[in-house]
């Protein structure tokens, strides 16, 4: 490629190829998908956060006309195998509730009939015998010995622990001048995509086949384990995704036992079953992030320097543990000390169940809980030395020149330039002037807070990291894990033109207009020449363990597939137009769709002749050269390896790196806060399109807005869920959206063809603590201490009035 | 969920002990009460359809009065069940006379499960303080035509 064409593409804030169809009420979504004989389901839930199931009586709906039949428990429990999932003893968890429920809204009857009409109106003849149980609502409570059992066959509430040390933590002690201690509480919170979850599913009984339409974001892990827990091989089980699907977030990678009880649905009663979650069940069943206690301390000397880290985490995955948990405690290995240079860690680790609704990854997946603590202490600390908290940070930053640079806990950070962009937040904030403001500010009794965060950002998951639930000793008993592959498919047409296939299954991001700024700049063609095709079917794509978007990993693996799956094709291109021209490929360049030879412009041939060829002339290809015109890529990142005896991994493969900072107001009448300043500074790599990047970083601030001021999944002493509706699980709107400056560095990775890395869930991490450390800033004066979220006006108001008792 | 509450009636207190005694007067009182059957002393079957918005529909369920200690005290519980969810309430009902007036006063707890729980549980004090109030409205008006 010529220079002229090179980035004229990539990095241009091109507009998107996906919202022509979107705005026009074209899309396809799971909802636009009417099969022949399409019946409808609907699920009972359980009201019993806790009860055994005494006895169930179906034989009123099933009287009801045009019910087609009832899957219960008993079928579920006949027809398949609880789900597979890696902790040393799993508890029984099937697709629905067997013989106990365990948490409110529990599946324990599906009802497949003509219309969702009747199916719900069956739903309420379903007399089910429920002997009701204690609870277990609080997650230490849950590791109490004396406290009720979730599942018998396991003992304890205790999914996971594991004790982990890195580096010498006992000798960091001895040096450092100062401990900094404290307990956070990080709450259940989760996503709430605009399309629920939605599963059609029919059964071939001659040929023993699956077809399943879903809008899951993987496959990923899961479609190997609706596989295994129905019994049936892989490759009878056909997953097709629709082009369009209305946001993931991580919520939707747990959706699959939904899959398996519909395919089981439709087994069962013969028919093609759809079913689509409404808002309710998906508030109250779906999926949510973990909600965590973490007892961190930090060990540092009197210069701001931290030595070590001690914390004991405790998860909570609810009812059950299922896949890909426990990763909610083990992702994060590899960043668990942020973006600074500590070299020591004492860790315990645990995972436990309460009768809450389960979990899987929720943007961020589990950092904003590490950073909640990490950076929380970081502040603390500076507090104690009387420190600046943004003078602390940059003396404990990894610096500049120090990367690729390798954490205690085996994390691979590629590259960064942290002290930059913290620079660029703290410019972009005026902080020299905001703390003035402050302090003139506190005179007028206003209360003024600045908080940062200063966090490392990771993408791509290495699924090695899930192993460390597992002992050194227990994994060498187990056959190794690892990987990051994504694949795609470039071909070229007789016409120039060119089609991508990928399986990257975008639940929004955009994937189609990177693809095609790629494409058109690798091959110097126009982005309008270039379609995509971006969805799962695992019957005709190439696809693996972990196909799929999440963990940030398009901007990342999925591009070096772009982009390696193009330059193939352009090689081939290029030998093509060699042989035609009687040329040597090297004297050959690609410039404005001709392929001329280097010194001899009167020499050329075009991209169409040479695809022409491929295609309608295959005799005057190069001898040994195949047909046609395209080529794969399937690669995982190199840095992708198992876990190693000292429990150390690479979780993920690339670190982006963002820095929050904020300044706020609180009322302390009414608790409520005010936004004054909000600068956002990412490193995510070289910026593929910075519209898309905009609204990823924006769409992060606003998703951990919302779990830092407004939603939890509350629940009652009794176990009930306080928070199925939008009335009361709270949601930020555009009322609530404050003005966000955002700013970009660019530190180009080493690992990803282009430079880039994930960014789509990067303030997610960063933002609850940010304000939190500008609410503990802003009410210092009067002695608040802030340790847990979500932070309610009303939370606020009941912390002021404690602190000021406690003065008094 | 706490309740609790007084209420007046212009009757002696045995007077009002039997009429929050008397199975027909209870039937006709208790809002969107369609059935109520004695199953034996002190215990009740009821059929209630409720047309309120969070918690609109039908409910079968249990009452039973507990250690009556005639004409001052006695203790209810009771439990239902319907389309929106469970309802579970266990609670003390006193009888004071006052001169020539029945000072009646109930404190009691009510849990509540499913759809109703989930979904406007902060709606449901405010709905069960509304229907306790008409409870007690209507029985003065089964009191008057007991007389």
């Amino acid at each position: 490629m010529s220079n002229e064409d090179k980035g004229k593409w990539v990095g241009k804030g091109m507009k998107r190829k996906e919202d022509l169809r979107l705005l026009i009420g074209r899309g396809n979504f799971m909802d636009d998908i009417r099969l022949p004989n399409m019946k409808h389901a609907a699920i009972l839930r359980s009201p019993y956060p806790h009860a055994w199931i005494r006895g169930m009586d179906v034989s009123e709906a099933e009287k009801l006309p045009g019910v087609r039949g009832i899957l219960t428990g008993e079928d579920v429990e006949k027809m398949s195998k609880p789900f597979s999932v890696g902790v040393p003893v799993p508890p029984k968890y099937y697709a629905c509730a067997v013989d106990k429920v365990r948490f409110v809204g529990e599946p324990v009857a599906v009802v497949v009939a003509d219309d969702r009409y009747i199916a719900e109106d069956a739903l309420d003849l379903i007399k089910v015998d429920y002997e009701p149980l204690p609870v277990v609502m609080d997650i230490e409570e849950a590791t109490q010995p004396d406290s009720p059992i979730l599942h018998d066959n396991i003992g304890s509430n205790i999914y996971s622990h594991r004790l982990f040390k890195y580096g010498n933590p006992e000798k960091a002690y001895e040096e450092a001048d100062l401990v900094v201690k404290g307990k956070f509480l990080f709450p259940k919170y989760g996503s709430t995509p605009i399309e629920t979850y939605a599963v059609i599913a029919s059964y071939n009984p001659y040929n023993e086949e699956f077809v399943i339409y879903n809008n899951y974001q993987g496959p990923f892990v899961t479609h190997f384990l609706v596989a295994l827990a129905l019994g049936i091989p892989e490759n009878k089980m056909r997953w097709i995704v629709p082009t369009d699907i209305g946001g993931g977030f991580g919520t939707k990678t747990g959706m699959y036992p939904y899959i398996a009880l519909i395919a089981l649905a439709a087994k069962k009663t013969g028919m093609t079953v759809k079913w689509l979650e409404d808002r309710r069940e998906h508030l109250l069943a779906s999926s949510t992030g973990t909600d965590r206690v973490t007892y961190m301390e930090a060990a540092v000397k009197k210069d701001g320097t931290i030595l070590a880290l001690k914390d004991k985490a405790i998860d909570n995955t609810g009812g059950y543990i299922r896949p890909p948990e426990p990763g909610c405690a083990y992702r994060s290995t590899g960043n668990h000390t942020g973006a600074y240079q500590i070299k020591d860690l004492d860790r315990e680790v645990l995972v436990v169940g309460t009768n809450k609704c389960l979990t899987a990854p929720n943007r961020g997946y589990t950092c904003q809980e590490l950073y909640f603590s990490v950076e929380r202490l970081v502040d603390m600390a500076a507090t104690e030395l009387g420190l600046d908290p943004a003078e602390i940070r940059f003396k404990n930053f990894i610096q500049p020149g120090q990367f690729p640079y390798t954490t205690a806990t085996g994390g691979l950070y590629d590259a960064g330039n942290y002290p930059k962009a913290f620079q660029m937040a703290l410019d972009i904030i005026d902080y020299k002037k905001m703390r003035e403001e402050q302090q003139k500010a506190r005179k007028e009794s206003k209360y003024i807070g600045i908080g940062f965060a200063t966090v490392v950002d990771p993408s791509v998951t290495n699924i090695a990291y899930v192993t460390l639930a597992l002992t050194p000793e227990q994994r060498a008993k187990e056959r190794p894990k690892s990987g990051s592959g994504e694949s795609v498919i470039v071909k070229m047409d007789p016409l120039g033109k060119v089609h991508v296939i990928a399986s990257t299954n975008p639940q929004g991001q955009g994937h189609e207009t990177v693809i095609s700024q790629i494409v058109a700049d690798e091959l110097g063609i126009h982005p309008d020449d270039v379609t995509v095709s971006d969805v799962v079917d695992t019957h005709d794509r190439v696809y693996s363990i972990t196909t799929g978007s999440y963990s940030s990993r398009f901007a990342s693996v999925g591009t070096n597939a772009v982009v390696y799956a193009t330059r193939k094709v352009k090689e081939r291109m290029t030998k093509i137009a060699a042989h035609l021209l009687e040329a040597n490929p090297n004297d050959l360049e690609l410039k404005k769709g001709k392929f001329y030879v280097k010194g001899s412009p009167d020499r050329s041939i075009s991209i169409r002749h040479v695809a022409g060829t491929a295609h309608w002339n295959q005799a005057a290809l190069p001898e040994g050269m195949d047909a046609g015109l395209y080529a794969s890529s399937f690669l995982s990142m190199p840095t992708s390896k198992p876990v190693d005896d000292l429990d150390r991994v690479d979780s993920s493969n690339t670190y982006g790196f963002v820095a929050e900072a904020i300044v706020l107001e609180v009322d302390i009448e009414t608790g409520e806060v005010k936004f004054l300043k909000w600068a956002s500074v990412h490193d995510s790599g070289t910026v593929l399109n910075p519209m898309l990047l905009e609204g990823q970083v924006m769409g992060s601030c606003i998703h951990a807005l919302g779990g830092t001021l407004y939603e939890e999944f509350a629940y009652d002493e009794n176990g009930q869920c306080l928070t199925a509706s939008f009335q009361d699980y709270l949601v930020p709107t555009a009322m609530e959206v404050p003005k966000i400056d955002i700013g970009h560095v660019e530190t180009a990775s080493p690992l990803t063809a282009l430079g880039s890395k994930g960014a789509g869930e990067s303030s997610s991490m960063s933002v609850p603590v940010a304000i939190g450390n500008a609410i503990a800033d802003a009410l210092s004066p009067l002695g608040v201490t802030i340790d847990e979220l979500p932070l309610s006006p009303n939370k606020i108001w009941h912390l002021i009035q404690e602190a000021r008792a406690k003065k008094d | 969920m706490k309740l609790e509450g007084k209420y007046t009636y212009k009757a002696s207190q045995q007077v009002v002990w039997d009429l929050f005694n008397n199975p027909r007067c209870l039937e006709k009182a208790i809002p969107g009460c369609k059935k109520l059957e004695e199953r034996g002393p002190g215990k009740y079957d009821a059929i209630l359809k409720i047309g309120i918005a969070a918690v609109r529909g039908m409910y079968s369920g249990k009452f039973e009065v507990l250690d009556p200690e005639p004409p001052n005290r006695y203790r209810l519980i009771g439990e239902g069940s319907g389309t929106p969810g469970l309802v579970k309430g266990d609670g003390i009902i006193e009888f004071s006379q006052e001169g020539d007036s029945t000072m009646l006063s109930y404190t009691g707890e009510v849990q509540v499960g499913g759809l109703i729980a989930g979904v406007g549980q902060r709606l449901i004090s405010g709905i069960a303080k509304m229907m306790i109030k008409e409870f007690f409205r209507k029985m003065k008006t089964e009191l008057k035509s007991l007389k």
